[in-house]
């Protein structure tokens, strides 16, 4: 899945010749090897790579605070969603709504890498949420819509219906 | 084609500024300071009304999608066109609320990308006093604080607001109480 969505990225960033890649060990992690140097190994070290070498590193955030935020979400979702046990979910998903009430993305006012990425990631989770449980997770709801509908990220990923429009308003205020 | 925008500064449509300095890409815009706030678009005809000079500047700009990208999008922004003037000037009340719960699920108020119905809100909240007293009060309306402090941050938004909204301000707090 992670090369699916690595070459997905490299279409969004704009890089015109696709990158080989393999995977190394049990949990498949993605290895590329470049032309000049040692192999890279790893989905975040990969992504925040091509974002250099697309020249978009504004997409890796622009300051120190913007640029660890976008670090920190690259590994929330290496560890935390990646990881994530089928039950425990749930959890994750009721803390990125509460993080995301106040935010249009991840880092805040602009789009990072850190979006399309997550956006991966979550896809199969929220293809199977109920229309209820999209309203429950509101503000998740709205941040994978925006990102679906970004110009470049969908690609590979099937479009997620998503209801703009609150239907159960009286069940939780 | 040169239009002219001419702007009172004591109360300037920041709705038609901020589509003025969308299209000017596309079309010239030239915007200059005077008594009243009108839009020139020929010799016989000008526009005075802050919605009608934003729907002319969307339209002689069709490539950037202000005004929506299909019928349904067109009502919508027509709704909140109609919304900004009738519901955001002057008390606020219940308003706050109903756009709260419409920015709930959205980014933009219509589709995917901004639109004239998010500069004509934006600029009515903007120039309204009783925004200005819950705007940092964020818990009462997250959907509308987000969705404000988000659009300020993008480019044409924040030139416009720092370069008219300031004036806006200062104005309001030197006019006698009503």
């Amino acid at each position: 899945m992670a090369l699916r969505e690595l070459s997905s990225l490299e279409k969004f960033l704009g890089l015109k010749k696709p990158h080989k890649y393999s995977t190394q060990g049990v949990k498949k992690v993605p290895l590329l090897q470049s032309n000049n140097g040692p192999a890279l190994v790893g989905l975040a070290t990969i992504a925040s790579h091509l974002a250099k070498e697309a020249k978009k590193p504004e997409l890796l955030g622009t300051t120190p605070e913007q640029r660890a935020v976008v670090q920190q979400w690259l590994e929330f979702r290496v560890t935390r969603i990646d990881e994530c046990p089928r039950e425990e979910i749930r959890t994750v998903l009721k803390d990125l709504n509460q993080y995301l009430e106040d935010k249009v993305y991840l880092a805040g006012n602009s789009l990072s890498i850190a979006d399309p990425l997550l956006y991966y990631a979550i896809h199969h989770i929220v293809v199977d949420l109920a229309v209820q449980e999209k309203e429950r997770y509101m503000n998740l709801t709205r941040w994978f819509d925006h990102i679906q509908h970004y110009p470049g990220v969908r690609h590979h990923l099937a479009p997620v219906v998503v209801l703009r429009n609150r239907v159960y308003t009286s069940c939780h205020h | 084609m040169a239009l002219t925008l001419t702007i009172n500064s004591s109360s300037p449509p920041l709705g038609a500024l901020l589509a003025a300095e969308h299209v000017k890409t596309s079309v010239k815009v030239s915007v200059k300071e005077g008594k009243v706030t009108k839009l020139h678009v020929s010799d016989t005809v000008g526009f005075s009304d802050v919605n009608s000079m934003t729907r002319y500047l969307a339209r002689v700009a069709p490539g950037l999608g202000l005004y929506g990208s299909n019928m349904l999008e067109q009502t919508e922004v027509d709704h909140w066109l109609e919304f900004s003037a009738c519901h955001l000037c002057g008390a606020l009340g219940s308003s706050l609320g109903d756009l709260n719960n419409a920015l709930a699920l959205r980014t933009f108020l219509v589709g995917h990308t901004v639109t004239l119905a998010d500069f004509c809100v934006w600029g009515a909240l903007k120039a309204n006093g009783d925004w200005q007293a819950v705007e940092n009060k964020a818990k009462d309306f997250p959907h509308v604080s987000r969705w404000f402090s988000f659009l300020a941050s993008q480019a044409p938004f924040s030139s416009v607001g720092d370069r008219w909204a300031t004036e806006v301000a200062s104005v309001k707090a030197n006019a006698p109480k009503e």
